[in-house]
């Protein structure tokens, strides 16, 4: 028997159903299966993407839908409102059903969680007060109040809402900081609540400290609003051994935004119950140009298994090093994602030598791959009844941190468009200007700087005799 | 001169129609990696890679021939890997056609201090300065390495606004004399079709000697080089047209480093058929849209809450909608652009896929004969029906072909 949260026909859009460990006093991992209306079913423990501006950063819609299997999309409201002051962000203008996934052309098929802010977030100059929190939009902070944001909430229609929180980034609270947190959290819960539409999915906030600062605020959720919530989301993974362990708290799916820096530390809050994930280290990885090799619990016959000199596996493979250059071999030879399928390292390494967008187009594709099949082994492990051993053997197996990055790592944002110009020429000139050569790019990367001997080596060219 | 022996080649060129009023012609050209349909457009992947598009998404556009660049490839990752790795086309894991340039053009203009002898082109090592030399011969190795389908002789290239006479000469008959040492260099002409470039500026008597004599060595296909430096549009229409009167007609003619929609279109009432350029892909990543009213700049504001397609009508993956389609807005083009590289990826297969499929509806004109009525519709749609906007070049060079778009 399993237990379902959920009331299909009561206008609820979402159920959850917990397939596994159904003794809700005894803490331990578990699965499950999310299930929305609409988009597929997520079988947990599983992760959503993290995505900048409403993309995953890399990977187009299409890629997305043909050679990703993640659970759905992490979105931040402040990556869509900076035009707020001036009058209504684009995004809410969208028509259509479900503005947010339109707008984002988002596959249909994947489950959108809407949460004020990015995973990671930057931390804001100015606090909270009572009725907003300070966000940072593409043109600086702004303020969000609790009002805006319901009503965000409202018009874009996200599969599932994380209710405002108040959490002060960067600098650790003071008591009395700590005090109003819980209240402030409350109070917009409640806000949300009252004000959103039946359908509107809702998941509430766990704060980021003791358990004891904010037990009113979640003594209330069980006693008061257990019914209207759907989901918890916690900023610090080791309140969930706190949660009241009521039935219908227990219920809930819990989601994880503590942004775990490794796949041991995601183990760990699987161990204590976890069911959803966001995993910025992904995006980290890929844009350092590390290729993801870690497998649960053991690497698999035809796999990488590069040891770190003292015993342990590394996580990760540094794409950077020209040892890769002349490699004909996958990423990983055990993986069946389209980069390693139709790819070899040789090109990849090319490509970030070259500074080639494609180069994280495909570690992305690759990384977001290893985890989805990360996580199927741990349901995996779960379901068998081998969970802890099988972590004990992962925690002995392999390193604890993802490799360094080398020095040449990793690309800054945007740095294609940040050094050049609008400068584009003209339609219809009478004449052309020099577009043949790619030298505006080039300029800067595309000289060569080896010394003559290598230049010759290589056939591009040689030296000359005097 | 070179006695004249035939030479090998490694493609097929059927030719399927002849626009009855005009110069165009529509072809099957068969090369190693596959069938390509003329009049066709080349995007570039200059690195062996095209602006972050996955092999997969530019075969998808439709593309079956794409540009990779000698002088980038011969830099990174070098022969060495290329030779190790086994070509481009494994390199890139690209199924279809490649062609390569010679490196020469490259090499001239990033490289300041370029200068050409009668041995190559010179240069001074930027790293120590120690004086190099790319010869005809090294330019065939690197390009025999990269096995790209077609490759392109080494020539000595001069901006066709030069004023010097002499000079100019000078260039023509060294690129005659390359593509000798081109030929005798090259080592797979039965996998390889090399293509030879003709020079000799704006001068029509030039370029009608250097036609003859490349015509006579009669490599696989014949490229007009030189152009769309800096030139008049219609001293541009005036070469092409007067080479391609004088180009055989069983073979592909290559115009090099041509990319505007317009030019296109007119360039192919010449009488060519094959074309490369980086403008469209490159003209993406500032967030500009192709299309048959023109270049759009989606990152303008008034785009900010267009919830329409790229372009209306647009059969590429991003406009459609449904069945595989991923209904990208203008709104959302314009909140990416700039910001995330995914933003240029769509307009990338957007403008890509503008220059195939208009690429490939100048070729059923062609095959229908109504050629001439596309014309007039391409530019009545470009410049809004409003013919006082129509480029003196284009209704000049058209007449001169037998189309009066002004009628
Ligand atoms: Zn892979
Ligand atoms: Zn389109």
């Amino acid at each position: 028997m399993a237990a379902s949260n959920g009331f299909p026909g009561a206008g609820r859009k979402i159920a959850f159903e917990i397939l596994s460990h159904l003794d809700a006093n005894v803490a331990g991992p578990r699965l499950g299966k999310l299930s929305i209306k609409g988009r597929h079913d997520v079988e947990t423990p599983n992760f959503f993407a993290v995505t900048s501006r409403g993309v995953i950063p890399h990977l187009t819609p299409d890629v997305i839908s043909s050679h990703t299997h993640i659970g759905g999309v992490h979105m931040a409201l402040e990556d869509f409102v900076e035009r707020a002051m001036g009058g209504t962000p684009p995004v809410v203008n969208c028509p259509g059903p479900s503005p947010l996934h339109t707008f984002t052309a988002l596959p249909k098929s994947l489950p959108s969680l809407l949460a004020p802010r990015r995973t990671p977030a930057v931390s804001a100059p100015n606090g909270n007060s009572n009725s907003a929190i300070s966000i940072f939009t593409s043109t600086g902070f702004q303020v969000l109040s609790n009002k805006s944001y319901i009503s965000y909430v409202e018009n874009l229609r996200p599969d599932i809402a994380i209710s405002l929180a108040d959490i002060p980034y960067g600098a650790l609270p003071g008591t009395k900081r700590v005090a109003k947190m819980g209240d402030r959290t409350q109070e917009w819960l409640s806000q949300l609540i009252n004000e959103k539409r039946e359908e509107q999915v809702i998941f509430a906030p766990v704060l980021p400290i003791d358990y004891l600062d904010q037990s009113e605020y979640l003594n209330n959720i069980a006693d008061e609003q257990a019914d209207e919530v759907s989901g918890l989301a916690l900023y610090d993974s080791n309140l969930l051994p706190d949660i009241p362990a009521t039935t219908a708290i227990t219920k809930l799916p819990r989601l994880s935004l503590d942004e775990p820096s490794s796949p041991r530390q995601i183990l760990r809050q699987v161990s204590l119950g976890m069911d959803l994930f966001t995993v910025p280290f992904i995006g980290f990885a890929t844009d350092a140009g590390i290729a993801l090799t870690f497998r649960f619990p053991r690497p698999l016959p035809t796999g990488v298994a590069i040891s770190n000199g003292v015993g342990a596996l590394q996580l990760g493979v540094d794409m950077w090093p020209a040892v890769h250059a002349t490699s004909v071999t996958p990423l990983d030879t055990s993986c069946s994602c389209y980069t390693c399928t139709s790819h070899h390292r040789a090109y990849v390494q090319h490509l970030l030598s070259a500074k080639e967008m494609l180069g994280w187009v495909l570690l992305q594709v690759h990384n977001h791959h290893i985890l989805s099949e990360f996580f199927a082994a741990i349901r995996e492990s779960i379901s068998s009844g081998n969970f802890d051993a099988d972590c004990e053997e992962f925690g002995r197996i392999y390193e604890s941190e993802l490799p360094e990055k080398s020095g040449q790592g990793p690309r800054v944002r945007g740095y294609h468009f940040k050094s050049e110009g609008p400068s584009e020429p003209k339609k219809n000139r009478p004449a052309w200007g020099n577009l043949g050569s790619d030298d505006q790019e080039a300029s800067s990367k595309l000289v060569p700087d080896e010394p003559a001997a290598e230049l010759e080596g290589k056939g591009f060219a040689e030296k000359m005799e005097d | 001169m070179t006695p004249i022996t035939p030479m090998p080649s490694a493609l097929a060129f059927e030719l399927v129609a002849r626009c009855s009023t005009t110069k165009a012609r529509a072809a099957i050209l068969t090369l190693p990696h596959g069938p390509v349909q003329l009049p066709l457009f080349m995007p570039v992947a200059t690195q062996a890679s095209l602006k972050g598009l996955t092999p997969q998404q530019l075969e998808e556009t439709g593309c079956r021939l794409c540009l990779n660049n000698t002088y980038h490839l011969g830099l990174k990752p070098g022969q060495e890997v290329l030779e190790k790795v086994g070509g481009a086309h494994k390199l890139q894991g690209w199924k279809h056609n490649i062609l390569t340039d010679s490196g020469g053009f490259q090499m001239v203009s990033l490289l300041k201090l370029a200068n050409i002898t009668e041995e190559g082109v010179r240069f001074l090592s930027p790293h120590d300065g120690t004086p190099m030399l790319l010869t005809p011969e090294h330019s065939i190795a690197l390009q025999n390495t990269i096995g790209s389908d077609i490759i392109m002789q080494l020539d000595d290239v001069l901006v066709t606004t030069s004023p010097d006479t002499k000079r100019m000469r000078e260039a023509m008959e060294r690129s005659v004399r390359w593509l000798d040492r081109c030929i005798a260099a090259h080592a797979n002409p039965t996998k390889q079709n090399l293509f030879c470039i003709i020079q000799g500026g704006l001068d029509l008597q030039m370029r009608t000697e250097c036609c003859k004599e490349m015509v006579a060595r009669n490599t696989p296909g014949i490229a007009i080089g030189g152009l769309s430096g800096g030139e008049a549009k219609a001293d541009y229409c005036r070469v092409v047209n007067t080479c391609t009167g004088l180009l055989p007609e069983m073979k592909p003619r290559y115009v090099m480093g041509i990319g505007y929609p317009e030019d296109l279109v007119v360039s192919v009432a010449l009488g060519a058929d094959m074309f490369d350029c980086v403008w469209p892909t490159r003209t993406a990543r500032f967030g500009n849209a192709i299309t048959k009213h023109g270049v759009l700049n989606l990152r303008h504001a008034r785009y900010a809450n267009d919830f329409g397609p790229v372009e209306e009508g647009c059969g590429c993956v991003c406009c459609r909608t449904g069945d595989g389609g991923l209904g990208i807005t203008k709104a959302f083009v314009h909140h990416v652009a700039a910001k995330e590289t995914v933003g240029a990826h769509l307009l990338t297969m957007h403008n890509v896929w503008y220059q195939l499929a208009l690429m490939r509806s100048v070729r059923q004109s062609i095959i229908e004969d109504r050629f001439p009525a596309f014309l007039k519709n391409f530019f009545s749609d470009l410049h809004g029906g409003d013919k006082s906007k129509y480029p003196e070049w284009a209704v000049e060079a058209l007449k001169n072909v037998g189309v009066d778009l002004m009628e």
